[in-house]
């Protein structure tokens, strides 16, 4: 029971950071129709930008959080205004292409600015736990997974209220109509691919609570939040956060499997991954659109 | 040969087809005339096995529909057109129906040369021939038609299902088309013919069915059916309607002729 | 007066010249172990095994539209092959290539079944979901000797030259399966797949045979290429087999060289890994950004292959305005 307890809360914690690992990506995806890969080397990014200002300035991380946002939301805008928007409407496979080769060159450029050795970052907090009811909570996996938590809602609320946030929602679903009432498409792809980048730094500069950071980081994180966004339903908010959480409770679980087959052992811990892909078959196969998407395709 | 059974065929809440019934015999031309939206389509759909349908069955030399793949509903000997045609946009004319040549009811025993023999014997009969080698995306409309049907004869059926095929014709090329859909069916294809052009289906087909709303109305012989009062009705009424909406349109549109006196 | 085009031949294949140019360029690249390199001879592979995968991409890719971003799987399982073959204490390369035939054929037809059910952006998720998903069980699995990797033994005396031959003929039999199958009946079910599913199946044409036709044939094609490079290489590790390059340079050579053609993949990889071999000899560390640099701007200008540039008609203009297509 205990182990049950720990397990899920382990899920749940390190859930709540794959959502928002995922939310930029299906963001981008849902809007766009991008498959972006250069989701991985943005949150590397705002990891070592809030490592660069805990290591200059002693800043804590969860308030470099809103500056890793706002320099990659700009650097995301200019991307989308600058490069991908000129073949937005090409086949998904030359935005695919295109998204590649950027996760090549930023990872590149990082490697000479920061080098490839591993950094990490130490706060007050760091290594801190506290005991509830038998289960073990990291300090910084928890405020990781508020902040998280936060800002999803922030992002839900601004996407159902704002402007821009319905204009954005409107592109998604009729880019001719909505250009009809007079969107501007150019710039809502741009805020789009933008919020996704800022969203990837915001949750890179969480994950520097708890994970080392090396140029590569981002790649295993990416193919995560891949996961996350097809779980769930690509696209949508919501879906982002039931993917995140499931994934999360799955893989949380799946550190329990441990067994010896003709010689050949199998342990949870390695296989966590394999396990998630195959979910994510089974899902793709069985409701291609997703745990809570609506069954229309 | 072809037995259509209480078929009913639903999208969501809509029944674009309910309860329809009727038979075709081999060798004949039978016309399928309905309104708009009265699911003509969908029952070209359904006997072509590209949907199963909800309720009922389509039966064809004794087996039903329903139970053979897609892809398999030409080698029985049925092929079909699209209203809305679906050329293989990159592949040439010639190319386009040397697939069908291929993979039809006689394909398997074709090797790619024979079916590009066949092909060119095609192309010439419905007149292609001299846009063989051209991309099919650069086809005109009539052109586009022409080649659905080449790509249909091509699987050498038995039985020919027509959707629309003389839809944006001039009226020398309606002429041409029923000529060559007679010379088709003296060599023993059974045709179904959907049509809007009265005049054009009156002509060819020996037995109409008329559907409205998704039910059959009527069935017979084409000056036995026009007189029909439910087919008068559902024509008239829709034509009706829509004249009333147009005018409609016409006037919110327009401003008054003649300004008031 | 409309412009009437000129009939065109060769569709199905690319153009005729062109797949003469390219075999005259095989034919000039047997003479690259002349040149008593070890250098040059592994240089030539490599750009030989990235036209292989990119013709084993373009085969599902390339002719029947079915956007792969996993066929690093397929080079992956060829290049563990070869590893478990040495294991066992079997040292061929004929024996290498055989078994990486084989377990593709086999494996690409269990994936295939299901996920070639999948249309669109589905269909690419989970092929990249089966590559990923491979990286991580071979590291995994002891006996391919888990994240450490594991060593194939080296053959001959002259092993560069031989392991130079053999990627070669790899290539050449991709090059000359791609266009006859592309010219026979295969090929043509194939395209009709790609240009539309519905009107192929109404022709009697079975979707999921045929997909899952191409997709074995090209898994073939991509593990034998992986199984010479397994054994060549001397040894093989998850992030070997399975790197993330692998699975996106050969769908930037189709595309640069011509897609659903059979030569498209050979002039790609030539172009493509020529340059990234020339970069990384002269700029070692910032040839990755080159190499990026190269892939932005290729997609920027050129999103319709280098073919696109030959045939085009009306310049600068057109070019611009063919672009202008794409943007919002
Ligand atoms: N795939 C589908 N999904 C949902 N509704 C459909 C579908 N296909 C047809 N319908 C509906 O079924 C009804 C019948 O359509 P159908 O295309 O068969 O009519 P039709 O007689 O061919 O009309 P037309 O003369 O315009 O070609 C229509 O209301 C249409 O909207
Ligand atoms: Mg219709």
């Amino acid at each position: 029971m205990q182990l049950v307890l720990q397990n899920l809360v382990n899920g749940i914690l390190s859930g709540g950071i794959l959502a928002l690992v995922a939310l930029g990506f299906s963001l981008v995806y849902g809007i766009m129709n991008i498959i972006n890969l250069a989701h991985g080397a943005f949150l590397m990014l705002g990891a070592y930008i809030t490592w660069q200002l805990w290591s200059t300035f002693g800043l804590d991380p969860i308030l470099a959080v809103p500056i890793a946002f706002v320099v990659l939301f700009a650097f995301g805008y200019g991307i989308q205004r600058g490069v991908i928007n000129r073949v937005v409407r090409a086949p998904v496979l030359a935005t695919f292409l295109l998204t590649f080769a950027l996760s090549l060159l930023i990872e590149t450029t990082a490697l000479f600015v920061w080098t490839g050795d591993t950094r990490g970052v130490q706060t007050a907090y760091t290594g801190a736990n506290f005991t509830l009811l038998g289960v073990t909570v990291p300090w910084a996996k928890l405020l990781t997974l508020v902040v998280a938590l936060a800002i999803t809602g922030i992002l839900y609320l601004w996407l159902h209220r704002s402007r821009l946030g319905r204009a954005i929602r409107a592109t998604s679903m009729d880019v001719g109509a909505a250009q009809m009432v007079g969107v501007r498409v150019a710039h809502v792809y741009g805020i789009t691919y933008a919020l996704g980048a800022g969203l990837a730094a915001a949750a890179g500069a969480l994950l520097t609570l708890s994970y080392p950071l090396t140029p590569t980081m981002g790649d295993p994180f990416l193919i995560k939040g891949f996961v996350v966004c097809v779980l769930g339903g690509l696209g949508s908010v919501e879906g982002a956060l039931v993917g995140g959480l499931v994934y999360g409770i799955v893989s949380s679980f799946a550190t329990q499997f441990d067994v010896t087959i003709a010689g050949q052992h199998l342990s949870g811990t390695g296989l966590q991954d394999v396990l998630a892909l195959v979910v994510l078959l089974v899902v793709l196969i069985v409701r291609p659109t997703g745990l809570v998407g609506r069954a229309t395709a | 040969m072809l037995r259509i059974e209480n078929v009913g065929m639903r999208f969501g809440g809509l029944w674009a087809l309910k309860d329809v019934s009727f038979e075709v015999e081999r060798g004949t031309i039978l016309g399928l005339i309905g309104p708009n939206g009265s699911g003509k389509t969908t029952m070209m759909n359904v006997i072509s096995g590209v949907y199963k349908p909800s309720e009922g069955e389509v039966q064809y030399a004794g087996r039903r529909i329903a139970d053979v793949p897609t892809h398999d509903v030409c080698h029985l000997g049925i092929a079909r057109t699209f209203q809305v045609v679906k050329p293989f946009a990159n592949l040439t004319v010639r190319e386009n129906v040397g697939v069908g040549a291929m993979y039809g009811r006689l394909g398997a025993k074709r090797s790619a040369r024979d079916a590009f023999a066949r092909t060119d014997e095609l192309l010439e009969f419905v007149g292609l021939a001299r846009v063989a080698g051209r991309p099919a995306s650069d086809l005109t409309i009539p052109d586009r038609k022409r080649l659905e049907v080449a790509k249909a004869l091509a699987l050498d059926p038995e039985i020919l299902l027509l959707d629309e095929v003389m839809a944006g014709l001039n009226a020398s090329e309606v002429d041409e088309a029923l000529h060559l859909l007679r010379t088709v069916n003296e060599r023993g294809v059974t045709l179904i013919v959907v049509e809007h052009l009265m005049k054009a289906i009156m002509s060819i087909s020996q037995r109409i069915v008329v559907l409205a709303e998704g039910k059959k109305i009527a069935e017979g012989l084409p000056q036995d059916v026009t007189s029909s009062p439910a087919v008068i009705e559902a024509y008239l009424g829709a034509r009706y309607v829509k004249r009333q909406a147009a005018e409609r349109e016409r006037k919110a549109a327009a401003p008054p002729a003649e300004p008031p006196a | 007066m409309v412009a009437v085009p000129k009939p065109r031949r060769g569709a199905i294949t690319g153009k005729r010249w062109v797949f003469l140019v390219s075999l005259g360029l095989m034919a000039g690249l047997l003479f690259v172990p002349a040149g008593h390199s070890d250098y040059l001879n592994l240089t030539f592979r490599n750009i030989l095994m990235y036209a292989a995968m990119s013709y084993g991409w373009n085969l599902i890719g390339g002719y029947t539209g079915y956007i792969s971003f996993g066929n690093v799987a397929f080079f992956g399982i060829g290049a563990y092959c070869s590893a478990v073959l040495s294991k066992a204490g079997v040292d061929n390369l004929f024996a290498d290539v055989g078994l990486a035939l084989i377990v593709n054929a086999l494996f690409a037809v269990a994936v295939g079944l299901p996920i070639l059910r999948l249309r669109g952006h589905y269909f690419g998720i989970a092929t990249l979901g089966v590559a990923l998903g491979l990286t991580d069980l071979a590291s995994n699995l002891d006996f391919l000797g888990g994240s450490g990797g594991a060593s194939i033994k080296q053959i001959g005396e002259a092993h560069f030259t031989t392991y130079y031959y053999a990627m070669w003929a790899v290539t050449l039999a991709c090059m000359i399966a791609t266009f006859f199958i592309a010219r026979s009946k295969l090929g043509y079910a194939f395209v009709a797949i790609r240009e539309n599913e519905e009107a192929a199946q109404v022709l009697g044409i079975s979707p999921t045979r045929y997909k899952v036709t191409a997709w074995a044939i090209g898994a073939m094609m991509g593990g034998a290429a992986g199984a010479v490079f397994g054994a060549a290489n001397g040894f093989i590790d998850p992030p070997t087999a399975f790197a993330v390059d692998n699975n996106v340079f050969p769908i930037a050579m189709a595309i640069l060289g011509g897609m659903g053609t059979a030569s498209g993949p050979f002039i790609g990889a030539l172009l493509l890994s020529g340059a990234n071999e020339l970069l990384q000899q002269h700029f070692l560390k910032l040839h990755a950004l080159f190499f990026g640099g190269i892939i932005v701007l290729m997609i920027l200008f050129l999103p319709r292959g280098l073919m696109y540039l030959v045939g085009l008609r009306g310049g600068m203009r057109r070019w611009l305005s063919d672009l202008a297509v794409f943007r919002v």
